[in-house]
């Protein structure tokens, strides 16, 4: 089952970050592919939401971009700042911590 | 399976037509797509198939268009983008409008050149005795006395002075003496050829320790305390002494005293208000050594600066003065004057003695006292030529305002559309201060380099040696802040008033209607032209007055009048060398006098108190007079005119003991017919300096001469008395030809013979007299050139404005030749606008122009008229001017094929 876009929207940061950093150098396909693999298809990054993100994390100086020429198409891979790391360590640390809050907020208990 | 070219060219294709062309996301969005139509092609679909399901996990047109509007904003938003994208629309509207950048910027840049320039001067003239560490604690003392009718400012005190001082107020810690001697001859000891020396000065040793004057060799401290000894300039150091140790080393002054160099050092700096190259100390029996030894409180001949201990309230000890001047001064007043003399009466009869202080930094810009130690700067000219650089600057700042608000009608629609597309207003006005801010980045580097071509001519007007700081960091970030002020300033009226447009007014096209006359842009154009004609009035009337001392009838004939300078320097050989010069065929006659009818460092003044013969010398009934000794062949050579009596003449032996009066003194003496009457003057002085009251000398009044001008035309002429007498310091002639050169070379050829291994020095009477007026001159010309710039600039506002208006009024003018309009009508028509604003440009810039002209000719007793015309005049030259400005454009217009015009629509 696919998610709401509306619980999505606030983790969006988060789950691009969390991928660069496990993942290094990444692309923007690559990305909305790699998040379906993990959550086993039941979060489709739209590219609507992708893009934008990823240039607000540009603009904010968390992310940089390399450009590679590959035939007839340029690819644009993004990659960690130093702020950008630690960004993406503190956003992975919230948001457990949110899950516990919200797990004490919904009286349910996550596995 | 990975895609071909065609299919990434089709993608590429497809995505374009669909609008996606934004740079930053474009790309990304292509390889994308491309990433994911391999993907569902490898599951088997097929390219075209692939690639619109593709698009629909997108969001089809919308989707895409909807994503690459959100990147654009983000982007957009990051300060980097930002700038890049304002610059890059700058440029564009720089390119697109070329012929409006063009004005901006030349305009703009000969306004900052000019501001340029006179920054520099001015920084050059506030820096002045700045290089003293002590600046703030030393003062120089002047005099001030009011007696008989003379009443003298001077920057000189009595000899005194200082040590009295120093001994009664504690506050003083050290002072120091100048006493001006005039120019010297200066040769090496062993030499022979002497050096006409202007720069140089007696002193006391204290010299060093009050003005930061770095020695560089010798002990300063011991240096000016040996009699027979001399400090002099590296400069002059090098000039006698090249390639070796000056140190040791002796000169010889005017041929008789010989010196010691007892330290050398470093050359004073040119923002001083002294420039001395020899320094002599107060010794011996020449006469300043003798002379600074006195008790003598009346003669002021020396310049006395204090320094003062640190915290003296300088003022305080101002106050102090006049209970100097009771102590001890009148007890040698009242000595002149008999026993029933009391300095309370002398006082309250209107007479002064009076001591201030002027602080060091002030002298230069503040001080313009009788013998002051050089000329000095003005304060007011700084403030004046200050003025007028900020004016100027103005002038073209407004050209700016003026083209950007009017050409607003054509950017209103860009506005509008911008406004609709979501651009917020501090969008815009960054966008339009952007502009604003790089034209100025341009002007200032143009300006840069054309204050460098022309401040070489500006130095030669000004006397100046100034230079532009190319290599002073300080200089460039001072320029990089005034270009983003300047920038800013002349922007944010225009960006305010674009950026406030209604896009849905402006898109229907119904505000550009009300853009044609700003209130504030016609404002702006009149405040350009009332400064263009205040300027005018204003290098017309100092170029009137110049023209007037030129040609004023002087009393005297000052053209084909040669002096020869330092005549003491034939010492025996003068009178011969008179009579040699005389056998020359164009000389007519020749005279010897040092005293000239010309104010400058060469031409000797001398002055004395007299009273009618038989009378007591008191307070009240002595005559003040300029007494110059000349000899017979004075009146005749430099061309007086005698009144009354008659000149020297050697047939009466007893004219040794008579004077030739001028007219203005004759009136004094109220004598009812002065022919044959005596008039007395102390003959000696006591030791101490001070007059003999016991030794009376009389002189018969022979004549009396028509008043001639002796010194500047700021003064009234004074009065002035001719002895039979020697004074060798010059020889005058007049010749009678047009080849000045051969005569001025037949002349040296005497002098060579009679005064071998001295200079030769010689000038021309007018020139000198020109040279009298020197500041006037360059008033003059900086003034013209001020005024013609500032026309330019104006005119050149003009020139794009009216261009503006003929193109807005393109269709108008068409529809009004079919009508029938004649060339002439429409040519007035467009000019007609701009015409009206020069002529109340004009009505606002006569009274002030009036008023500034009175107070300059305020400083003048005898000046010229300013009539009526000289301000027609400028109103009419500027509106000519203008006219031929927008006549060109008009006149354009005018002709212009209506055809043309009307059919493209």
């Amino acid at each position: 089952m696919a998610h709401s876009p509306e619980l999505l929207k606030g983790t969006l940061q988060t789950i691009i970050l969390k991928i660069l950093k496990d993942h290094g150098k990444t692309y923007g396909y690559e990305i909305t592919h790699r998040v379906k693999e993990l959550s086993a298809g039941s979060i489709l990054l739209t590219e609507g939401a992708l893009y934008p993100t990823l240039h607000r994390l540009e603009a904010e100086g968390l992310v940089k971009t390399e450009k590679v020429l590959m035939g007839k198409r340029v690819r644009k891979y993004y990659l960690l700042t130093p702020e950008g790391k630690s960004e993406a360590k503190d956003r992975v640390a919230e948001f457990v911590d949110f899950i516990k809050t919200m797990s004490t907020v919904l009286q349910v208990n996550i596995a | 399976m990975t895609l071909n070219n065609n299919h990434i060219d089709y993608i590429i294709k497809d995505l374009h037509y669909r609008g996606i062309v934004a740079e930053g996301i474009e790309t990304e969005l292509i390889d994308h797509i491309c990433c994911a139509t391999e993907e569902k092609i490898k599951c088997g679909k097929n390219f075209i198939e692939a690639y619109h399901e593709t698009l629909k996990s997108f969001g089809h047109t919308a989707g895409l268009q909807q994503t690459q509007k959100k990147v654009i904003l983000i982007d957009n938003s990051k300060p980097k983008n930002m700038i890049k994208n304002y610059l890059t629309v700058a440029f564009r509207n720089l390119r697109k409008q070329g012929f409006y950048s063009v004005i901006n910027i030349a305009g703009l840049a000969v306004g900052i050149a000019a501001c340029l320039i006179i920054m520099l001067f001015v920084l050059d003239e506030l820096s002045y005795d700045k290089y003293n560490e002590k600046a703030d604690r030393i003062y120089r003392v002047n005099n001030e006395i009011k007696f008989n009718g003379n009443h003298l400012k001077m920057a000189v005190t009595p000899a005194p002075l200082g040590q009295i001082f120093l001994h009664d107020y504690p506050e003083i810690e050290s002072t120091v003496r100048f006493r001006n001697h005039g120019s010297y001859m200066v040769k090496r000891a062993e030499g022979t050829d002497n050096i006409k020396e202007q720069h140089v000065m007696w002193v006391d040793s204290t010299f060093f320790k009050i003005f930061s004057v770095k020695v560089l060799e010798g002990n300063a401290d011991k240096a000016l305390t040996q009699p027979a000894s001399v400090a002099i300039s590296k400069r002059a150091a090098e000039k006698y002494f090249p390639n070796r140790n000056a140190l040791g080393q002796s000169l010889t002054f005017d041929n008789k005293l010989t010196a010691k160099v007892t330290a050398v050092y470093e050359n004073i700096p040119e923002t001083s208000h002294f420039h001395f190259d020899f320094l002599l100390p107060f010794f011996g029996n020449d006469w300043p050594g003798k002379e600074a030894q006195m008790a003598n409180l009346l003669s002021n001949n020396f310049h006395t600066y204090l320094l003062l201990k640190k915290g003296t309230d300088a003022k305080a000890l101002e106050k102090k003065f006049p209970d100097f001047v009771m102590k001890h001064v009148a007890p040698q007043i009242g000595s002149v004057f008999g026993n029933d003399f009391s300095m309370e009466k002398f006082l309250a009869a209107g007479n002064k003695f009076e001591l201030t202080l002027t602080p060091l930094l002030d002298i230069h810009l503040k001080s313009n006292l009788q013998i002051e130690v050089e000329p000095n700067g003005s304060i007011t000219y700084i403030y004046l030529f200050s003025i007028v650089a900020l004016f100027i600057l103005a002038i073209a700042c407004v050209n700016f305002m003026n083209l950007s608000t009017a050409r607003s009608a054509n950017r209103a629609k860009e506005v509008g559309v911008r406004k609709v597309l979501g651009s917020l207003r501090t969008n815009l006005i960054g966008q339009f201060l952007t502009e604003s801010t790089l034209i100025t980045l341009f002007s200032f580097v143009l300006a840069i380099g054309l204050a460098y071509l022309v401040l070489p001519f500006f130095n030669s007007v000004a006397q100046k040696h100034l230079f532009i700081p190319f290599g002073n960091g300080v200089f460039y970030f001072t320029l990089l802040g005034t270009a983003i002020f300047i920038g800013i300033l002349a922007g944010v009226y225009p960006s305010f008033f674009l950026s406030a447009f209604k896009p849905a007014l402006v898109l229907k096209g119904q505000l550009a209607k009300g853009m044609k006359s700003g209130f504030i842009r016609s404002s702006l154009v009149v405040f350009q032209f009332v400064i263009s004609i205040f300027l005018i009035i204003g290098a017309i009337t100092v170029n009137r007055q110049l023209n007037f001392i030129q040609n004023k009838n002087l009393g005297f004939e000052k053209n084909q009048i040669i002096t020869v300078h330092d005549a003491y320097a034939l010492q025996s050989n003068l009178q011969s060398f008179k009579k040699e010069v005389l056998k020359i065929n164009s000389i007519e006659s020749g005279t010897i006098s040092g005293f000239l009818p010309v104010e400058n460092s060469d031409s000797w003044r001398n002055d004395n108190t007299f009273w009618k013969e038989g009378n007591q010398p008191t307070a009240e009934n002595l005559v003040g007079m300029q007494n110059w000794n000349v000899d017979y062949d004075y009146l005749k050579t430099l061309g007086m005119k005698i009144k009354l009596g008659r000149g020297f003449s050697n047939e009466f032996p007893s004219d040794s003991s008579a004077v030739i009066l001028n007219e203005a003194v004759a009136a004094h003496f109220g004598f009812d017919n002065p022919i044959g009457k005596k008039i007395s003057t102390f003959n000696n002085d006591l030791p101490n300096g001070a007059p003999d009251p016991n030794s009376i000398k009389s002189w018969t009044v022979i004549g009396i001469i028509e008043n001639f001008h002796f010194s500047s035309m700021k003064e009234s002429i004074k009065g002035l008395g001719l002895f039979l007498g020697k004074s060798d310091g010059s020889v005058s002639f007049r010749f009678n030809t047009s080849n000045a050169q051969e005569t001025i070379q037949s002349i040296e050829k005497v002098w060579k013979q009679l005064a071998p291994s001295q200079p030769f020095q010689y000038s021309f009477l007018n020139e000198d007299f020109g040279k009298m007026y020197d500041a006037e001159q360059r008033l003059g010309k900086i003034f013209g050139a001020f005024a013609t710039l500032a026309i330019i600039i104006a005119c050149l506002g003009l020139f794009a404005l009216t261009a503006f208006t003929a193109e807005q009024r393109t269709k108008e003018i068409g529809i009004r030749k079919v009508m029938g309009a004649s060339v002439s009508s429409i040519v007035f028509l467009l000019s007609k606008e701009f015409g009206k604003l020069i002529v109340v440009a004009f009505i606002i810039a006569v009274p002030l122009a009036w008023y500034a002209v009175d107070w300059w000719l305020k400083g003048y007793t005898f000046k010229t008229e300013i009539g009526v015309m000289v301000y027609v005049f400028a109103g009419l030259f500027c509106l000519l001017i203008a006219w031929i400005t927008m006549g060109y454009q008009s006149i354009r217009a005018a002709i212009s094929d209506p055809v043309k015009s009307l059919r493209s629509e």
